[in-house]
């Protein structure tokens, strides 16, 4: 009994010597909520984090002072990685970097024009940050982004999380963006946001600089910012090569079936001056490649379910003919959303960002080893018929207009 | 690794245990052990004045026989555990001035004295007669009148104990708000009355024993005959019998004594202080032992999970009763984890919670000097100072002490950025949800709750799961009088399941369980499903 006691205290000294090695009590991190990476002229790489500072989120009885205090820090540090630049951090901040509630990557438009690979590098390896965090492209500098405040969140990275997670634009996750690098299918895209004036700063620690604004008007720099989601980037390979509007934004979204809530906007058919909005409910979209050994093919079909929710104009919507006509003109503006990013992105940049390539990849694998190398070319070439059907499923509450 | 932990320290001294001093002492002490009485009532009144030396409250009464006043008689009794009006009116005053109106010219005489004070003269429903000193000498103690005859070597032996008793109460262990309020009370007899009046049945069997070689505590084991299983009656018995020991004061002498595994946490063995659980138990195959003195009855096999099981389960609706038990498993698994879980969370596995949630813990923990380990372990043993404190504290001061726990823990500590708010919030939830349980199942889980954070503080969640999977590992590995503990989960009994985290209608619950049961395990009819009559055509 005793041999067995002093066994089993034995045993328990081995769980207590580890020392509780990797403990890490939540009051000695830094919790980065947000990174953002440029490249420095003489090449090196422009670290810049967003620090939670906990003490102003007032939980418990610490409650926060009657002025707007400042929720997050932001600073910068240069290094010659990633990594490098984290430990020329540590320098300053006392606590321990924790990359693992790390919201938004954002990349800078000069550095993500020299290529992403070596800058993502660290944040696909490292076990601590996580895959599920959103990467994004800043207008200028991914440092000027994250200057910034939000005044619905606590942090400027978390409203930007929200805003991409609601798929305004092309939501890409790390992973995503990690495959994106890897498939010879696709080019990446990447959602491309910038700081916009947006209302009145709410206290003295609430005004942005806009980088455009800092020298032709200085008065701009004197309101609120707020980060705005304005378009997508395109890259070829992993090089920023041009952006696309949030109206093509749109279309990119159909094409990659990954369309959320939105709406459709549309000349009535009877009163052409007046207007008809269409809240999408669902929509799907099939791409099926074609390939004669020669040119590539591909049809696409998109369906989409929606409600009539705004009606400018009087026609009677009980009458068939009259919604089919409506449902048409949907089908047709759908058409020519996805057609204008289809035609830019085969003619003006030459780049399949549609993962039109992983389709035909998975109809013709043979095929798919001779053409993988030379995808944007066969992609510029092809040719691509779209079908889209549109329905209006209900006009909401009312049917006939009623005033 | 196994071998070396059977492989004893030292030879054991079973042999020295087994037949120690105490049997030789106990030879000595009772000199009355098979002796008989004489016929002489002198000798055997010096003899029982003599072991009763020195005990005040037995009483000795010489007296005279009415009709023949050569015939000398003696009542022996313990004072305050015999009704005295019962004395004066149905022996003395029987004997003493109304036997001569029963004799009807008969001649009494020394030799058939006896016989005719037993069938004429005593106004006593129970009287038996004995010639053992030992058995006259017990039955005195435990409130029996002994009447001695001069001329006979046989005592009778008037049974009309009474004592003050307390009256039948409400259960104060587990309450109820649907079903039966009494519980059991001090006296062994009236514990066996309300069992009986629960089961009106001749093969309710309740055997009587005597354990305490002092204290000569009564014991009874009772049983429903024809469902119970007679191997596990016998194995009872054969574990009681093995008991030597000075006095027993309340049953959980005899739950230590007869548990199946002496050092397990976990108790194999159920109690309580109320009537219609052990009748419930009996019915479905269970054997009760009652010890007189305490309204606490000992029910065995015990599973684990009766842990959050209720007597009022069977009394309320059947889906509210599952919800609830849904519910009382999830109190169970807080009670045991939630601390060490918010420990493993808070200092290894910050990913562990989302964002915002982090974003407040982080702001809580700011101006808190201790770790998070430090800081929950403090308030879990405040906690259990103000649980003990609320036990043991007299009724006068239990208002102030628990404004001042409250404040302490509550307020105080929070305000004064000692502990976090979400701390108190984690050890307040911990100890309510523990109270949701079967009494005895949660002091084990409150012990266990320590080991558990402390492996959660040096380990993480691995140590958490560890921990858990060796107390797992242990509970199936333990048995209830043959019964495995983590039955019906741990073997998987389908038909038991149906009272197990959920409790089905009772016109579907047709079977005992199976392990106990299986001897007779049809409980009620099929095809019991109420349902409205239908016209006839």
């Amino acid at each position: 009994m005793i041999k067995k006691i002093i066994c089993l205290l034995l045993v328990l000294s081995l769980v207590l010597q580890g020392g509780c090695w990797s403990r890490k009590e939540l009051s000695d991190l830094a919790i980065i909520m947000a990174a953002g990476i440029d490249r420095t002229p003489d090449g090196n790489i422009r670290l810049t984090v967003q620090i939670a500072r906990p003490r102003a989120f007032g939980g418990g009885t610490v409650r926060p002072s009657a002025a707007q205090e400042n929720n997050a820090w932001v600073l910068s540090q240069t290094g010659e990685t990633v990594l490098d630049a984290e430990r020329e951090l540590e320098k300053k901040v006392s606590r321990k970097i924790y990359w693992g509630h790390m919201v938004i990557l954002v990349l800078g438009q000069e550095a993500a024009r020299e290529g992403i690979r070596s800058l993502i590098n660290f944040f696909s390896r490292s076990p601590n940050a996580r895959e599920t965090l959103w990467v994004l492209v800043a207008r200028g500098k991914a440092e000027d982004l994250l200057n910034s405040h939000s005044q619905l969140e606590n942090t400027s990275a978390q409203s930007t999380g929200s805003v991409l997670r609601d798929a305004v634009g092309v939501p890409v996750m790390l992973k995503d963006l990690i495959m994106m690098l890897a498939s010879k299918g696709t080019n990446p895209t990447l959602p491309f946001l910038e700081l916009t004036a947006s209302g009145a700063p709410q206290g003295p620690g609430m005004k942005e600089n806009i980088p455009e604004a800092k020298n032709k008007q200085q008065k701009v720099t004197e309101t609120h910012a707020e980060i705005t989601l304005t378009g997508t980037g395109v890259f070829k390979d992993d090089r920023l090569v041009g952006q696309l509007d949030v109206p093509d934004t749109r279309g990119l979204l159909w094409l990659t079936n990954k369309i959320g809530p939105g709406e459709i906007t549309i000349p009535s058919p009877a009163e052409p001056g007046k207007k008809i909005s269409v809240n999408i409910t669902r929509g799907k979209t099939k791409i099926e490649p074609f390939y004669d050994g020669q040119n590539a093919r591909f049809e696409i079909k998109i369906t989409m379910e929606g409600d009539l929710w705004e009606q400018q104009s009087t026609e009677d919507l009980t009458d068939p003919k009259i919604f089919a006509a409506i449902e048409k003109r949907m089908a047709q503006r759908i058409e020519q959303r996805v057609r204008s990013v289809l035609d830019k992105a085969q003619f003006d940049y030459g780049l399949d960002i549609f993962a039109f390539g992983e389709s035909f990849h998975r109809k013709y694998k043979k095929e798919w080893a001779a053409l993988k190398d030379r995808w944007d070319e066969v992609f510029a070439n092809a040719d691509i018929n779209i079908a889209v059907e549109a329905h209006i499923r209900r006009t909401g509450l009312t049917t006939k207009r009623i005033f | 690794m196994a071998a070396f932990f059977k492989k004893p320290l030292r030879p054991r001294r079973v042999n020295s245990i087994k037949n120690g001093p105490y049997q030789e002492k106990k030879q000595t002490h009772h000199p009355s052990q098979s002796l008989l009485l004489s016929t002489d009532i002198d000798s055997n009144l010096n003899y029982l004045k003599a072991i009763f030396q020195d005990c005040s409250d037995v009483i000795f009464r010489e007296f005279l026989l009415a009709q023949n006043e050569q015939i000398k008689l003696a009542l022996i009794y313990t004072d305050g555990l015999t009704d005295k009006t019962q004395i004066s009116e149905q022996i003395m005053r029987a004997l003493t001035l109304e036997i001569p109106m029963v004799v009807h010219g008969e001649e009494i005489t020394r030799a058939n004295a006896l016989h005719f004070i037993k069938m004429k003269g005593l106004c006593i429903n129970q009287v038996r007669e004995s010639q053992k000193i030992e058995e006259i000498v017990s039955a005195i103690l435990s409130g029996e009148t002994v009447l001695l005859v001069d001329g006979h070597s046989t005592a009778l032996i008037n049974d009309i104990r009474s004592w003050e008793m307390r009256a039948i109460e409400d259960s104060k262990t587990e309450t109820v708000v649907r079903g039966p309020r009494e519980s059991f009370v001090e006296t062994l007899r009236t514990n066996t009355s309300m069992l009986r009046r629960k089961i009106k049945n001749p093969n309710l069997k309740i055997e009587m024993t005597k354990l305490g070689e002092v204290s000569k505590t009564d014991i009874a084991v009772a049983y429903i005959k024809g469902i119970v299983n007679q191997d596990l009656v016998t194995e009872v018995k054969s574990r009681l019998e093995k008991i030597k020991i000075d006095g027993i004061l309340d049953s959980g002498y005899l739950e230590e004594l007869i548990k199946d595994n002496a050092y397990s946490p976990f108790s194999t063995i159920s109690h309580t202080d109320r009537p219609d659980r052990v009748a419930a138990n009996l019915l479905e195959g269970r054997v009760a032992i009652l010890v007189d003195g305490t309204p606490v009855v000992l029910t065995m096999p015990y599973i684990f999970l009766e842990t959050i099981q209720t007597p009022e389960d069977y009394y309320e609706q059947s889906f509210f009763t599952s919800v609830i038990r849904i519910l009382r498993i999830g109190s169970l698994i807080a009670s045991l984890t939630l601390p060490s879980l918010y420990i493993a969370i808070i200092s290894f596995h910050h990913e562990m919670l989302p964002t915002p949630l982090l974003l407040s813990m982080a702001a809580q923990r700011e101006a808190v000097p201790f770790p998070v380990f430090v800081e929950a372990f403090l308030m879990e043993i405040a906690f259990e100072i103000i649980r003990e404190a609320g036990i043991r504290l007299p009724r006068p001061v239990g208002q102030a002490v628990s404004i001042v726990a409250a404040l302490i823990i509550g307020e105080a500590a929070v305000q004064a950025g000692l502990v976090a708010a979400a701390t108190v919030i984690v050890v307040s939830l911990t100890a309510m949800a523990s109270f949701t349980i079967y009494y005895s199942g949660s002091i084990t889980i409150r012990l266990l709750r320590f080991p558990l954070m402390i492996l959660a503080a040096s380990l993480g969640l691995f140590g958490l799961i560890s921990g858990i999977t060796i107390f797992v590992v242990h509970m199936a590995g333990l048995r209830s009088f043959g019964v495995p503990y983590l039955a019906p989960v741990g073997p998987i009994i389908t038909g038991d399941l149906k009272d197990s985290v959920v409790r089905v209608p009772w016109w579907a619950m047709n079977k005992r369980p199976y392990l106990m049961g299986q001897n007779n395990p049809q409980r009620e009819a099929s095809r019991l499903k109420p349902q409205p009559s239908r016209p006839k055509k």
